[in-house]
């Protein structure tokens, strides 16, 4: 099920949202809305936990996280360690990670079993990433593009990336993440996909610019809603043709 | 994309609205008093920036409606139709190009009455100028006010044009007057046409929205069409054909089986054999409406045979009822799959890179296995209980359990935002939940929360360190690469050396940082004995040859002494024992030497007393009379130098070398009234 929704007037709610199999971290906002909408779809499941990074609310591009664990940035103070820490189950590992690159969101694209990094990545970070998220992980770039977080959303089921990513390298990414992968948008043309959005294996969000027919990409390649990937080279691909 | 928004037009002032406004705002605008003072060439000014102005304001504002109104050539040829039969091409064309003249026209004229200003020689004159250019170019608006009311009816009546985009998914219903085209516009869109049961109901176009399949479709419901020739049509019909015309669209002709309308169905057909040409090139839907009155089975054969004639043609008939809602989702689809495919086929049969980048975007890449891992997806049960839930009640049309509230309403119930402060804390997943308030500082007792995270981390980094240690003991050397290889035996000495280095090394340095002053030469720089003995002696000299060395070196001292005085200086600055014993022995040298050579004794003491008083010069003021023979040199010596003196002293100088100017720019002299010679008596 995806839901549309935004962050003070922002569609790029990737920036600010986290989302995993496991937890949700949410950025303050200065009302309840934005809380409310991952509240009223996830609490019932996951802790969905109120969060911070070294006083910013860019949560989304600071930090990255799969069911096994969360990475936080070095500029993470104590007290949202420990804030983090208290907030999520004891089987996630929170691990601050002393990293030149950090903004963690936009360098990592990770589900519970691989993970696309940044080229520029310290050795020992890439290690970290492995034990904690407990993923193989891939130097990639998506699109020419390095920063394969912002560029890419992932899940255990399907994933999209970047729309100018050539059908080669599509089908490369696909083999290395081994799950389907689909080039598209978010945001009303927004090739920022990590930006825009977030996924886990049985939800998503999207910002409130979203088109019908990129909500629809989104629900047939994440498989929510009884969708199926193929749907989108099958029903919708009359649609997508015509739109683009 | 163009953006067609003719609602933008400025409003356009009828002629004498428009010179109104023209005279008032030169009023406002520019100087209104002529004072007496004034000479002639500043009137003369006065009245041209008058005209200047009034002929300026005129062509902007004139510009201003000449840019505002779209230009047929430049606009999509669907809208440049429609205007041409909504308010006449010609006529509208002679508006604007009259109002271009009459710009042109103010143009030259304020040009010559500003010319003319030049050679006015009086104020009345230049006034009557002024009155007579700007009275020219009112009567100029004014003669065009005809062509300014046009076009503001052109402005108000475009305004409220329905926004078509030319460019967009769109289905056209079109047909004889009365077929049913607004009723299942109404059934498909929000648009609200009015329906009535004559004909000519809708008399210009109007635009509704559906969606279909994730897209936006515009269905434009057109004016009825009859069956005559094009010259015959009228404005209203003119609209649909250029609609029909110009846009890419879905025809959906619609063609009243009951008759009802009016027109029988060989009429209908007819029409449609008629605007065929208009069709060409697009996808067409025959729909038969108002079948709830009369089947398509029920038609006599003939009529049936005509309709048959022009499915035939468009490969497609479809029959729909207004009513009874019958076949309308149906004839919708239809319509908009088939112009789906149209535009598609259209889409992709163009080359370059647009359609390769569109197929990269209808890709979908399935991953070939690398590996037999099994890579799950993670959903919790709670989750595919609760969908089980939500279908069976859909199923059982129970009402769904009621809802949590969210942090949203518990804020709104509270106060609001910026009221209301949520408790983070309230969820923390703690062993005891009595922990959840725990205060914890940042630093406690100098350390921090991070310190006891791991209880067991010293005792794993101790694990680490040792299995480090493990690994470097391993015979892991490749002497190879190492140029000096040290034998076991000189490994003792070797290992020696290199403390001892490092010691020299560590002192040094923490020598250089204490005594933070130049460094100074090594003949400069004071012995020490006693460190030079012990050293001697580290490195394996015995006490026996030490003393010896330096039973000869005194001797040697001794008669370098005399001369020069220095080893006793030197000596003399360093500790004071060997002070006193150097002192005792140059001593105890003089009397041994006067001892053993009587005659020579004085004149060593003389020597020796130099000696002393040498390394007192600085000291003593008598030194610098040392040189003289006696007392009288002395006196004549002292006095030559106070003569030298003398003139320094005057002027109040240190010696010859000083040229100080204790102020240079002296306050009296550079400051204030100069009087005679204040200037040059520096």
């Amino acid at each position: 099920m995806a839901t549309r929704t935004q962050f003070q007037n922002s569609s790029e709610i990737g920036v600010f949202s986290v989302l995993t199999n496991k937890y949700c971290l949410v950025a303050h906002g200065t009302a309840a809305n934005f809380y409310s909408v991952f509240d009223a779809e996830l609490s019932d499941h996951i802790p969905v936990v109120y969060a911070s990074i070294a006083g910013c609310r860019i949560v989304g591009s600071l930090c990255a996280g799969n069911k096994n664990g969360l990475l936080l940035p070095s500029t993470t103070t104590d007290q949202e360690l420990l804030h983090i820490r208290n907030s999520l189950p004891d089987e996630v590992i929170v691990q601050r990670v002393e990293e030149r690159l950090s903004a963690l969101g936009n360098c990592i694209a990770a589900n519970d079993h691989v993970a696309l990094i940044h080229k520029d990545f310290d050795k020992n970070t890439e290690e970290i990433i492995q034990d904690v998220l407990g993923v193989e992980v891939f130097r990639t770039t998506i699109a020419n593009n390095p920063l394969v977080g912002s560029y890419c959303v992932l899940s255990n089921q399907g994933g999209m990336v970047h729309a100018k990513t050539p059908v080669r390298e599509q089908d490369k990414l696909s083999n290395m993440l081994q799950v389907p992968i689909v080039a598209g948008t978010v945001n009303r043309g927004s090739e920022v996909i990590g930006g825009g959005m977030v996924v886990n294996d049985w939800s998503a969000f999207c910002g409130l610019n979203t088109t019908a027919t990129e909500i629809s990409v989104v629900e047939s390649i994440f498989n929510l809603r009884d969708k199926q990937a193929t749907n989108i080279v099958t029903d919708m691909k009359q649609s997508l043709i015509d739109v683009l | 994309m163009v953006v067609y928004n003719f609602k933008k037009i400025r409003v356009v002032p009828p002629g004498k609205d428009f010179v109104d406004i023209i005279l008032s705002k030169t009023q406002r605008k520019t100087p209104t008093v002529v004072h007496p003072q004034y000479n002639i060439h500043r009137i003369r000014k006065f009245y041209m920036r008058k005209v200047k102005f009034t002929q300026t304001t005129i062509h902007e504002r004139m510009s201003a409606i000449l840019e505002d109104f779209p230009r047929l050539e430049d606009i999509h040829p669907f809208y440049s139709d429609l205007l041409n039969v909504l308010y006449d091409k010609d006529h509208y064309k002679l508006a604007l190009g009259q109002l271009n003249t009459a710009r042109n026209l103010v143009d030259a004229l304020g040009r010559d009455y500003v010319r003319l200003l030049k050679y006015g020689d009086s104020l009345f004159r230049c006034k009557q100028l002024k009155r007579a250019a700007l009275g020219r170019m009112a009567t100029i608006l004014k003669g065009n006010s005809s062509s300014l009311l046009y076009l503001e009816q052109v402005r108000q009546h475009l305004s409220r044009l329905p926004n078509i985009d030319p460019s967009t998914r769109t289905i056209i219903l079109t047909g004889f007057p009365n077929v049913g085209k607004s009723s299942f516009m109404n059934k498909v869109t929000r648009a609200e046409v009015d329906v009535q049961p004559y004909p000519f109901t809708t008399k210009s176009l109007f635009v509704g929205h559906t969606d279909y399949k994730c897209l936006k479709w515009q269905v434009i419901d057109s004016p009825g069409i009859l069956d005559h020739p094009l010259e015959d049509r009228n404005t209203i019909e003119m609209q649909s054909i250029t609609a029909l015309a110009h846009l890419r669209s879905c025809v959906l002709f619609l063609v009243d089986v009951s008759e009802h309308c009016g027109y029988s169905i060989k009429q209908q057909v007819d029409l449609f054999h008629n605007i065929k040409p208009l069709f060409s090139g697009k996808p067409i839907l025959l729909v038969l409406t108002k079948i709830d009155l009369v089947r398509f089975e029920e038609l006599t054969q003939e009529k049936k045979d005509l309709l048959q004639s022009v499915a035939d043609e468009v490969h497609d008939m479809m029959g729909l009822s207004n009513i009874t809602q019958e076949g309308v989702a149906n004839v919708k689809q239809a319509a908009c799959d088939k112009l789906l495919e149209h535009r598609v086929e259209i889409k992709m049969n163009k080359t370059g890179k647009s359609v390769e980048g569109i197929l990269s975007r209808i890709h979908l890449a399935q991953p070939e296995k690398r590996d037999h891992r099994q890579r799950a997806t993670f959903i919790p049960q709670s989750v595919t209980d609760r969908r089980n839930d939500v279908m069976d009640q859909a199923e059982d049309g129970a009402p769904s359990a009621p809802k949590r509230k969210t942090v949203k309403e518990i804020e709104d119930e509270n106060g609001g935002a910026g009221v209301y402060q949520h408790d983070m804390k309230k969820d923390y997943l703690l062993k005891n939940p009595d922990w959840k308030y725990d205060v914890i500082p940042e630093i406690f007792d100098g350390r921090n929360i991070a310190d006891f995270i791991d209880p067991e981390i010293e005792k794993l980094l101790d694990e680490l360190e040792k299995e480090e240690e493990v690994r470097l003991e391993e015979p892991e050397v490749n002497y190879a690469d190492d140029e000096i290889y040290i034998e076991e035996e000189d490994e003792d000495v070797y290992e020696k050396i290199m403390s001892k280095k490092s010691i020299y090394k560590q002192k040094q340095q923490l020598n250089r940082r204490a005594n933070n002053h130049t460094i100074l030469p090594r003949k400069n720089r004071p012995v020490d004995l006693d460190a030079i003995q012990k050293e001697l002696m580290d490195r394996g000299v015995d006490k026996e040859t030490l003393d010896r060395v330096r039973s000869r070196s005194m001797t040697r001292d001794a008669s370098v002494t005399t001369g020069r005085g220095r080893s006793l200086s030197t000596t003399g600055r360093s500790k004071s024992t060997s002070f006193e014993r150097a002192r005792s022995v140059s001593q105890q040298r003089v009397v041994e030497e006067r001892e053993a050579n009587p005659v020579s004794a004085k004149s060593v003491l003389g020597k020796r007393k130099r000696s002393l008083s040498t390394r007192n010069r600085s000291q003593s003021a008598t030194d610098k009379l040392s040189g003289l023979v006696d007392a009288k040199q002395q006196v004549a010596a002292i006095k030559l130098g106070h003569k030298k003196q003398r003139l320094l002293a005057l002027a109040a100088k240190r010696g010859e070398a000083d040229r100080k100017i204790p102020n240079e720019m002296p306050k009296h002299l550079f400051s204030g009234k100069r009087s005679i010679g204040k200037t040059d008596r520096r």
